[in-house]
């Protein structure tokens, strides 16, 4: 059996990589499941979705715990540990990152002792992002051996029917590139044998005392306390204010912030809480001077003393 | 008789600079119903207790976060204003009993989405107008079952794709008017807001807050993951729904209807539709004239009636 995980960002196609993946298999007289992790999946929040292909029929359920195959196609994923991108990896398992940087450097970093691979991309614009996924499909069909250039085409002519020809084409395109630049570790991905229940050891039963409603029951007793949730981990890029623009009108792209992540300080700057911002750019279609862009969050890491810096000079 | 309304909200600048609701949420990165709560939650303040039909914004409060400053209760999804009631009940009983100070009161709030408010929990709103229950509705529409996977409501808008009308007409139905809905039960206010219009918001938000009885916040919520498209826009659909007068800007009060901003040059609703990713079998492959005109026919029909 082939296991098969994708980690993403909501957005970025997650769902419909593997569902291609899983026809494509299926194409080739496989059976197949595939399955988002359903649950609060949200645009930009981490998510991941994962395929399970065998000849025989597949008993096993469930989110993949001992994967063959993990792509993780936003690399800021990868260190977040609440993704749960590396869970189950083991020597046996490959690992391909959307990357420009080294494996070497991965596998040093996350300290892995598997395969890693990675993808090089050349850094998408904000309105592409929908693309991610589809350059996971092309790869993982490479690294199985399993599916043939022709066969993929097929799938994803079949999965994105209701398209338009454009964006089949340009996902046909994006596929088939990622599937060419595998080609030197073609079939590297190992199938595994299904995991037998034969020797399941049940968890030892624990007996929890009885506790009074007021102190078992779910009540929270914090205030906004929210904000402890770092949503701002779910951006790809940044919005950046150019203080030199901003007319200081201060309320608009604070009142627009669908999360309330701008918020205006005494010397009547706008604030942007990158703890929180999502990265949604609502701020920067509405800022009336143009004052505030958009930039890659990896350059951001690079440039963010200097960028985030705030000139004395009050007007 | 001079009934220029009284508000401290006459411009944007007059708006809150620093926002009350907690971020960190789990609500999709652009997302319109959010935008348009923070901005009531301003008003509306911290002594307040939310009653949530499930739905997107149940996702608010997972335990053990929460962003709001004062109570949040959960419901089903039919049973929201049946949760304010008891709520407000409770409340009552402690003030009667003086185990409670005037000053302490909340004002209980019922947030829910348009699945709840135009269709499951219909039947125990209207109970709770009969009953004329002391608490504020707020619902943020985006015009499907969101948290879901975006299946039709009853606030789906006619021709509209989701996931269960995906054919080249989509949605057959038409949307429900809640407004007049809840407006023929003749309760204290009603009226629609919009989050890319907060200052039309906030004086709506003010004036139901100086009111008591059954009040209804309508709020148009753009959702780019329902909507299909970029994250970024949510604002500007939001403007075009107003300019566009898909979304009218009115209040219910003392039986009569205003409407509170008028669209001066109503553009074509062309403009609102092609934005949107849920519409695109209207444009493409080809432009489905006979639909689009009927949209642009039910607006045009809506605005002929409308005597300011």
């Amino acid at each position: 059996m082939y296991r098969i995980r994708f980690h993403g960002r909501g957005g970025q196609g997650m769902k419909t990589a593997s569902r291609i993946l899983g026809t494509a298999f299926f194409l080739e007289g496989y059976e197949v499941q595939d399955a988002p992790r359903y649950g609060a999946e949200r645009r930009g929040a981490p998510i991941f979705a994962y395929v399970r292909a065998a000849k025989q029929t597949i008993h096993e359920r469930g989110v993949i715990q001992q994967p063959d195959l993990v792509i993780i196609a936003d690399e800021s994923l990868a260190s977040v540990s609440s993704a749960g991108t590396l869970i189950g990896i083991d020597k046996h398992c490959v690992l391909l990152i959307v990357s420009n940087e080294s494996p070497e450097s991965w596998k040093h970093r996350l300290n892995l002792d598997c395969t890693v691979l990675t993808l090089a991309y050349e850094q998408l614009d904000i309105h592409q992002i929908s693309y991610a996924g589809i350059v996971c499909t092309g790869a993982a069909a490479r690294l199985t051996g399993i599916i043939s250039n022709e066969t993929l085409q097929r799938a994803i002519k079949q999965e994105l029917a209701a398209f338009d020809e454009s964006v089949v084409a340009n996902n046909l395109h994006q596929a088939l590139d990622a599937y060419k630049k595998m080609a030197e570790h073609e079939a590297c991905v190992q199938k595994s044998q299904e995991i037998s229940a034969d020797n399941y050891q049940a968890p030892e039963w624990i007996t929890l005392p009885f506790d009074d409603a007021n102190i078992s029951a779910p009540a929270i007793h914090a205030s906004a306390n929210s904000v402890q949730i770092k949503t701002g981990l779910w951006r790809s890029f940044r919005p950046v204010i150019d203080y030199q623009h901003c007319k200081h009108c201060w309320w608009i792209c604070s009142t627009y912030c669908p999360d309330g992540a701008i918020n205006v300080d005494d010397s009547g700057q706008p604030q942007i809480d990158y703890d929180h911002c999502k990265g949604c750019m609502v701020c920067v279609a509405q800022c009336p001077s143009h004052a505030i862009s958009i930039i890659p969050e990896q350059q951001a890491e690079v440039a963010a003393p200097e960028v985030t810096a705030i000139p004395g000079d009050k007007r | 008789m001079n009934d220029k309304p009284v508000t401290l909200y006459r411009h944007m600048k007059d708006l809150p600079s620093t926002h009350l609701l907690g971020s960190g949420t789990a609500m999709c990165s652009g997302c319109g119903g959010l935008e348009a709560l923070h901005e009531i939650y301003d008003i509306i303040g911290e002594k307040s207790l939310y009653v949530n039909a499930a739905g997107c914004m149940t996702l608010l409060s997972v335990y053990p976060f929460t962003p709001f400053r004062g109570s949040w209760l959960y419901t089903a999804m039919a049973s929201a204003a049946a949760g304010a009631q008891g709520v407000r009940d409770a409340l009552d009983i402690l003030l009667e009993k003086k185990q409670m100070k005037a000053d302490e009161d909340m004002q209980v709030v019922v947030l829910s989405g348009d699945g709840s408010a135009y269709g499951m929990g219909l039947s125990a709103t209207s109970s709770a107008m009969e009953r004329n229950l002391d608490f504020i509705y707020i619902c943020y529409d985006n015009e499907g079952y969101g948290n879901t996977g975006q299946q039709y409501s009853g606030a789906t808008p006619h021709a509209a794709r989701t996931s269960t009308s995906k054919g080249s007409s989509g949605f057959r139905g038409f949307k429900k008017d809640l407004f007049s809905i809840w407006a023929a039960h003749k309760p204290t206010y009603v009226a629609t807001v919009i989050g890319s219009e907060p200052v039309d918001l906030a004086r709506k938000i003010e004036k139901a807050m100086q009111l008591k009885g059954p009040r209804l916040i309508l709020a148009l919520s753009p959702c780019p993951t329902g909507w299909d498209y970029d994250p970024q826009d949510s604002v500007e659909i939001g403007k075009l729904a107003v300019k566009t007068g898909i979304w009218p800007l009115k209040e219910y009060v003392d039986g009569k209807v205003r409407h509170t901003k008028l669209p001066k040059q109503r553009l074509s609703v062309d403009e609102y539709l092609k934005r949107q990713g849920r519409f695109n079998h209207l444009y493409q492959p080809d432009r489905n004239d006979k639909l689009i005109n009927e949209i642009q026919i039910d607006v045009d029909d809506y605005w002929s009636e409308v005597v300011e």
